[in-house]
């Protein structure tokens, strides 16, 4: 099995492709925080966090003087008071203007992990196929369902070199920009119990990253699916990446349908889960979503696993 | 060595849909023999090598590769194999080296000096370190060759081995394979739809049609015929009156008169003497008796095609 791991990242890493990829990444990051700090950061990094704490502060305690407000965004309201307050109190920056901006900003570019590692599972076993590899790969004493699975493995693995790309590239760029002062800012959040606590940033950027891996993953192993059963890299990728931009837009078609939470991409983001936001449809809860994503994986590894183990070679 | 067939098909049937791509294929091919598939395309030789290779379900029958059935005991059959499925592609991207060493991680036993033997039998050593894309279409045909050895496999299935290979190649080829037989006990299976490759190459030939399987013969047999049925040309005068004569002798299987005005004669040897008596009997003057020796393609065309005609 390591042996099979190591020959499909071979087959990864000696392509020319996978380091273009990785360079756009590199390229991507630098240049929209680069972006960003230009227009935005910059201003921020004296002490004029003070002064946006402040107003935050005051717009929160005007938003909870409406009439009618739900519970819900009450207590998320008095939430962020507190924990503003605690900034001043003990003179701890936020984050506005510091390295950690940039980088939390960053978490938003796993959209091009996700879209990147597509286009290398949509190959990886089509291009098998149409090049005709694929007749020498079967013919040797390791089963299809071992090759099919140290192919799904080396893919999330060059997802997980993209995602540690990020978090490098991110972190020197930012600190170069900012400059690296801050690294050890704290993150102030309230506790379920209510209290006010200080946590570590960069648990709290992986646990971003995990959060949206999800999505990634799921894009990943419905791309890598497509690609066993058509054998056609355009299709998994094309379809994929479709998929990836398309599903908000049809979810919206389809929400007054009482059915639709069991959609895929009704569930993919789980971090309509957060706080602040509300859910697909009423009634929906985090582990509601996990357990459709669960069906979903499962369905899709089960049928790339079926297809690929059964399927006659005529290519 | 042992008795015990390499490999042996037992009522090997592949359907797909409703139609019949190979229809019951029973033989065995013992240890040490170049055994060759002959057919015209659409035979079913591909479809054969890729059942026995495991690329392709078998729909009904077994094959066993040293006892080992290939669906069941994948793995352990499978090892013994090494095969060249139609054209062998690599991976371009990687160097032959690269691709050696792909294929040589996937089987236990094949050391890196095995993969530089292999390497120097082929004779790739200059090139064996450049990218599989700046090959010839001979060189990947040598590389093919040396992914199917790395591991020292029993029974080696070559399918068009000789397809972009020049003439020199070929004979290189086959001296090898020949090699490989005698010294290593290796047995050897080839497709080709090229028959003066097969006679060259080949112990025994199976001959395959429309997935069924029309005989299994020594190689001698198959170019030396049944002698039953051979040709010979005549040339007498005047020819209408020999064509007369000879339609009334016994046993005479066909006779008919060239363009050339030659009698051609389909009859059993023995019965030549008494065709050319009777002739002189009755005052017809002989120039020339022939023997009209077959072609390979036609001798393949008579075996393939007399029953579909007949």
């Amino acid at each position: 099995m390591v042996n099979l791991l190591q020959n499909e990242n071979m087959k990864i890493y000696r392509r020319l492709r996978t380091w273009i990829l990785v360079g756009l990444m590199v390229a991507f990051v630098i240049l929209v925080n680069t972006m960003e700090w230009h227009f935005d950061g910059k201003k921020a990094m004296d002490d004029g966090w003070k002064v946006t704490v402040k107003q935050e502060i005051q717009q929160w305690n005007r938003a909870l003087k409406q009439p009618n407000l739900p519970d819900e965004n009450k207590k998320y309201y008095e939430q962020q008071i507190a924990v503003n307050n605690y900034h001043l109190e003990k003179d701890i920056r936020s984050t506005d203007g510091t390295m950690w901006d940039g980088i939390n900003g960053s978490a938003g570019l796993m959209i091009v992990i996700t879209i990147f590692t597509i286009i290398i599972v949509g190959d990886v076993v089509a291009g098998e196929f149409s090049s005709g590899t694929i007749k020498l790969l079967l013919i040797r004493p390791a089963s299809r369902a071992k090759i099919l699975l140290s192919k799904y493995i080396s893919v999330l693995m060059f997802g997980i070199l993209l995602l540690l790309v990020l978090f490098v590239v991110s972190i020197a760029i930012n600190g170069i920009l900012y400059g690296f002062k801050y690294i050890d800012l704290p993150l102030i959040k309230m506790n379920t119990e209510g209290e006010i606590v200080e946590k570590s940033m960069i648990l709290n950027l992986w646990k971003t990253y995990m959060y949206n891996g999800v999505s990634t993953v799921i894009y990943v192993t419905m791309a890598f699916m497509i690609s066993s059963a058509f054998r056609s890299s355009s299709m998994a990728i094309g379809f994929s990446i479709g998929a990836l931009f398309a599903g908000n837009i049809v979810m919206e078609l389809l929400q007054r349908f009482d059915w639709s939470k069991y959609v895929l991409f009704a569930n993919i983001d789980l971090t309509q889960y957060l706080v602040g936001s509300r859910p697909f449809q009423e009634g929906m809860t985090f582990s509601f979503s996990v357990g459709v994503l669960v069906v979903y994986f499962l369905i899709f590894n089960v049928i790339s696993w079926l297809i690929f183990t059964r399927r006659d070679v005529a290519a | 060595m042992s008795s015990e067939p390499i490999i042996s098909l037992v009522n090997v049937t592949k359907k797909i849909g409703k139609a019949t791509i190979i229809d019951d294929l029973t033989f065995d091919v013992p240890q040490g023999e170049i055994f060759g598939f002959l057919g015209p395309n659409g035979a079913g030789k591909t479809t054969t090598i890729r059942m026995i290779v495991g690329l392709m379900s078998i729909t009904k029958g077994k094959i066993l590769i040293k006892g080992k059935n290939i669906k069941s005991e994948f793995e352990q059959a499978i090892r013994h194999v090494g095969a060249i499925v139609e054209s062998p592609e690599m991976y371009k991207y990687l160097t032959g080296y690269q691709n050696l060493v792909h294929y040589a991680r996937m089987v236990e036993g094949v050391s890196k000096e095995r993969i530089d033997e292999v390497v120097s039998l082929v004779k790739l050593e200059n090139r064996i370190h450049d990218k599989v894309s700046k090959y010839s279409l001979g060189m990947r045909q040598r590389l093919g060759v040396a992914q199917a050895l790395l591991h020292r496999p029993s029974l080696l299935i070559l399918d068009e081995p000789t397809n972009g290979l020049d003439p020199a190649g070929i004979r290189e080829l086959r001296d090898y394979l020949r090699h490989l037989t005698r010294t290593e006990g290796i047995t050897v299976i080839v497709s080709s739809h090229l028959l003066s490759e097969m006679e060259l190459m080949c112990d025994r030939v199976a001959i395959l049609q429309r997935g069924k399987l029309i005989n299994v013969m020594p190689i001698q047999q198959f170019i030396q015929g049944n002698d039953q049925s051979q040709s010979y040309l005549i040339q007498a005068t005047p020819p209408e009156q020999a064509l007369s004569v000879v339609r009334q002798i016994d046993g005479i299987q066909g006779v008919n008169l060239t363009q050339d005005g030659l009698l051609e004669v389909n009859a059993d040897k023995e019965l030549i003497p008494d065709i050319l008596e009777e002739l002189m009997k009755n005052h017809i003057r002989i120039y020339s008796v022939q023997l009209v020796s077959q072609s390979l393609e036609d001798r393949f065309l008579e075996i393939t095609g007399v029953e579909q005609i007949g």
